[in-house]
C-alpha cells in the first residue's frame, strides 16, 4: 500500500502562520500596487508642460511706459503700473471668480459680480476674497522689462528703472 | 405518426423563418403564467427584472417613475452624444465652427444638439427629484443605505458630467461659465489651486481645458456613471425590490407566516427560495418576501400553501409602465427639442467677460452663496451637505415610515431635508433670474 505524503497544509499552527503570512503579504502588495498606479496616474495627469501663454514675458521697454501710467494687458490679464521711475505688474484677474478687472478711476472694478479694488488692488467693495496679486518684474540685459506670473510678489514692490 | 410529421416539418426548409425566430426569442408570447415567468427570465434585456413585482412598486404615485426617467434620459444622452461625437472637434480653434455646422449643415445637427443639452439639463433635475422622491419615503433605510451613498455619487457625477459639457461649444457662455465654476472649485484649502490646476490643465481655460474637459465628458464621467448605474440596479434587486410598508413587505398579514412556510417545504425549496432572494444562508437569513409557485422559474415547484400573494407578474405590468415613462421621456425631449433651441452666444473673448458671468443654472444656487462668503459659500457650505446627504442612512437609524410619502414618523427627517432643498432651490432661482449686472438684485419682471 502506498503511503500519502504528508501533506504540507495540515492546519498546524506553523502552518497557519506560514498562511497568514503569504496572505498578509499579498494584500500589502496588491493594496501598496494600487496606491503606487494611483499616485503615478496622478503625476501623469498633472501637466509638466502647458501650451497656453508663458508665465514670463517681455512687456517692452521701460520707456514705453511714462510716468503715471496704469496700461492694462488684457490678453496677458495683468496691468503695468508706473510711478515715476519705478514699474510694477498687477494681475488683472479678479479674485473672486476669475474674470478681468478693467482699470478704473480709483483703480480696479470687476464687471461680473461687482468688486472693485483701490490703486494698489485691495478690495474696497463687493465679493472678492482678497487683494489682486502682484506679479515680479524684471529688466532683462537687452534693456526689456518682463513680467513672471510664476512669481508673486509684495503688494507695493516696485522694479526701478 | 404525427410525431414523424412533426420532426419531417423541423427538418425541412418550410420550417423557416419560424425556427430562426423561435432560435432568437426562446419563449413565445406568453399565454400561462409559466410562460410570463419564463419570458422575463430567460429574455437578456428583461431578466433585469424581477419575475414579480409587488403591487406597492408598481403605483405611479409612489415612484412618479423618477429613477427609470433618470435612466432614458442617459441613454438619450448616449445616443445623442455618440452621435455629436461624429461632428465635433475639441479645440479651440474648430469647436464653435462646428457648433455653427450643426447649426447649419448637417442633417438634424441642431435637433441631435438641442435633444443632447435638453437631456442634460433635464437628467439634472430628474436626479434631484429622484433623491427627493427617495428621501420623503424613507427608501434610504436598512438594507437599502448604501444604494442611497450611491445615489448620491450618481448625482454629483451627473453634476460633474453636465458642467463638463457645457465648455464644449466654446462660446461666451461656455467660457465664462466654466472659469466661474472652475474659481470656485479653487476655493477650496489646501487643494483648491490644484484641483483647478489639474482640471484646466493650465493656469486659465484653454485649450488644454477643452480636451480635458471633453475626455472627462464623453469617456470616463459616463464610464463611470454607468457602472455605478449597474449596481444601483442589481442592488434594487437584491434588497428586494423597492422599499414598501412594513405591513406590505411580506404577502400575509404576520410576518411569520412566510418563515413557517419555507420551514414547512421541503429543504431543497427553501435554497431554492433563498438564494433567488439574494441569500444562501437558508431559512434563518431568509428574506421578507414571499414566492408564488410561478414566481419561481427553475427549480422543483412545490406548493407552499395559501400565502395572500400582493405580487404581479413582470409582463405585462412592470414592462408596460416602464414602456409609458419611456415614451414620456423621449416625447417630452423631442417636443421641447422642437421648440427650443440650445444656446449658442458669441465666440470665445476671453478679453470680455459678459456682465455678469454666469454658472450653469444649476451651480447659481453656489455661485449666490459664493457672492456672500467666497469660502463658505463656494466650499465650506456645499461639503457639509454632500456630507450631510452621504451619512443620511447612517445618521437616521429609525425603521419606521419606511415606504410611505411624508410618513408622520419621518416628520422630523421629512422637515429637514426640505428646508435644505428648498433653500438650495430658492438660491438657484435667485441665482438665475434675480442676478443682474454686477450680480446686484434685479427684478426679472
Amino acid at each position: 500500500m502506498i503511503k500519502n505524503p504528508k501533506p504540507t497544509n495540515d492546519g498546524s499552527p506553523e502552518d497557519i502562520g506560514r498562511r497568514r503570512m503569504l496572505s498578509w503579504l499579498s494584500g500589502v502588495g496588491l493594496c501598496g500596487s494600487a496606491i503606487i498606479a494611483a499616485a503615478s496616474n496622478l503625476v501623469f495627469i498633472k501637466p509638466r508642460a502647458t501650451y497656453g501663454q508663458p508665465a514670463k514675458f517681455a512687456i517692452g521697454k521701460p520707456e514705453d511706459f511714462p510716468a503715471g501710467a496704469r496700461i492694462s494687458l488684457d490678453t496677458r490679464r495683468v496691468c503695468i503700473v508706473r510711478e515715476g521711475d519705478k514699474v510694477a505688474a498687477i494681475s488683472t484677474t479678479c479674485t473672486h471668480l476669475g474674470c478681468i478687472v478693467s482699470v478704473a478711476e480709483t483703480g480696479f472694478a470687476c464687471p461680473c459680480h461687482g468688486s472693485h479694488y483701490d490703486q494698489d488692488g485691495n478690495v474696497t467693495s463687493g465679493p472678492a476674497p482678497k487683494a489682486l496679486a502682484w506679479y515680479q518684474v524684471t529688466l532683462a540685459p537687452n534693456g526689456d522689462l518682463y513680467v513672471d506670473k510664476d512669481n508673486e510678489v509684495e503688494a507695493g514692490t516696485y522694479l526701478k528703472v | 405518426m404525427s410525431t414523424q410529421t412533426a420532426v419531417r416539418s423541423q427538418n425541412s426548409w418550410l420550417a423557416l423563418p419560424g425556427n430562426v425566430w423561435r432560435s432568437i426569442f426562446r419563449n413565445p408570447l406568453p399565454t400561462s403564467d409559466y410562460g410570463r415567468s419564463s419570458t422575463s427570465f430567460t429574455n437578456f434585456f428583461l431578466h433585469i427584472h424581477p419575475v414579480k413585482v409587488h403591487r406597492h412598486s408598481l403605483k405611479a404615485t409612489y415612484t412618479w417613475g423618477l429613477g427609470l426617467m433618470a435612466t432614458f434620459l442617459f441613454l438619450i444622452l448616449v445616443v445623442t452624444g455618440i452621435l455629436l461625437m461624429f461632428y465635433y472637434v475639441p479645440s479651440t480653434t474648430q469647436a464653435y465652427d462646428r457648433m455653427l455646422d450643426l447649426r447649419g449643415t448637417v442633417a438634424f445637427g441642431i435637433f441631435l444638439r438641442n435633444m443632447h443639452r435638453w437631456s442634460a439639463h433635464g437628467m439634472v433635475a430628474v436626479v434631484f427629484l429622484h433623491m427627493c422622491r427617495v428621501f420623503l419615503t424613507g427608501a434610504y433605510k436598512p438594507p437599502r443605505e448604501f444604494n442611497w451613498v450611491i445615489g448620491v455619487f450618481l448625482f454629483l457625477i451627473t453634476l460633474f458630467l453636465s458642467f463638463t459639457g457645457y465648455l464644449l461649444p466654446w462660446d461666451q457662455l461656455a467660457f465664462w461659465a466654466i472659469t466661474v465654476g472652475t474659481s470656485i472649485a479653487g476655493y477650496a484649502p489646501f487643494v483648491g489651486k490644484d484641483v483647478r490646476f489639474l482640471l484646466l490643465g493650465d493656469a486659465t481655460v484653454g485649450q488644454e481645458a477643452l480636451l480635458r474637459f471633453y475626455v472627462l465628458h464623453v469617456a470616463v464621467l459616463p464610464v463611470v456613471l454607468t457602472g455605478l448605474v449597474t449596481i444601483h440596479f442589481w442592488r434594487i434587486r437584491k434588497d428586494g425590490g423597492l422599499a414598501k410598508p412594513e405591513e406590505e413587505e411580506t404577502g400575509t398579514t404576520s410576518p411569520g407566516a412566510v418563515t413557517a412556510a419555507a420551514v414547512e417545504a421541503p429543504a431543497t425549496m427553501a435554497v431554492a427560495a433563498g438564494a433567488a432572494g439574494g441569500s444562501a444562508a437558508g431559512v434563518a437569513a431568509f428574506p421578507k418576501r414571499s414566492f408564488g409557485i410561478q414566481g419561481l422559474v427553475r427549480g422543483p415547484l412545490v406548493k407552499v400553501g395559501g400565502l395572500e400573494d400582493k405580487t404581479l407578474f413582470s409582463w405585462p405590468n412592470l414592462f408596460q409602465a416602464e414602456l409609458l415613462v419611456f415614451v414620456i421621456s423621449v416625447a417630452a425631449i423631442l417636443v421641447v427639442s422642437l421648440f427650443f433651441n440650445a444656446p449658442l452666444e458669441e465666440p470665445v473673448n476671453v478679453m470680455h467677460p459678459p456682465n455678469p458671468a454666469k454658472a450653469p443654472w444649476y451651480f447659481l444656487g453656489l455661485q449666490e452663496q459664493v457672492s456672500y462668503s467666497a469660502f463658505w459659500g463656494g466650499v465650506g457650505v456645499p461639503t457639509l451637505e454632500v456630507l450631510l446627504l452621504l451619512l443620511v442612512p447612517y445618521i437616521d437609524r429609525k425603521q419606521k415610515g419606511v415606504g410611505k410619502w411624508f410618513a408622520k414618523e419621518r416628520f422630523l427627517a421629512n422637515t429637514l431635508f426640505m428646508t435644505f432643498a428648498v433653500i438650495n432651490v430658492v438660491l438657484v432661482i435667485i441665482g438665475t433670474l434675480f442676478r443682474g449686472a454686477n450680480w446686484e438684485f434685479v427684478s426679472p419682471w
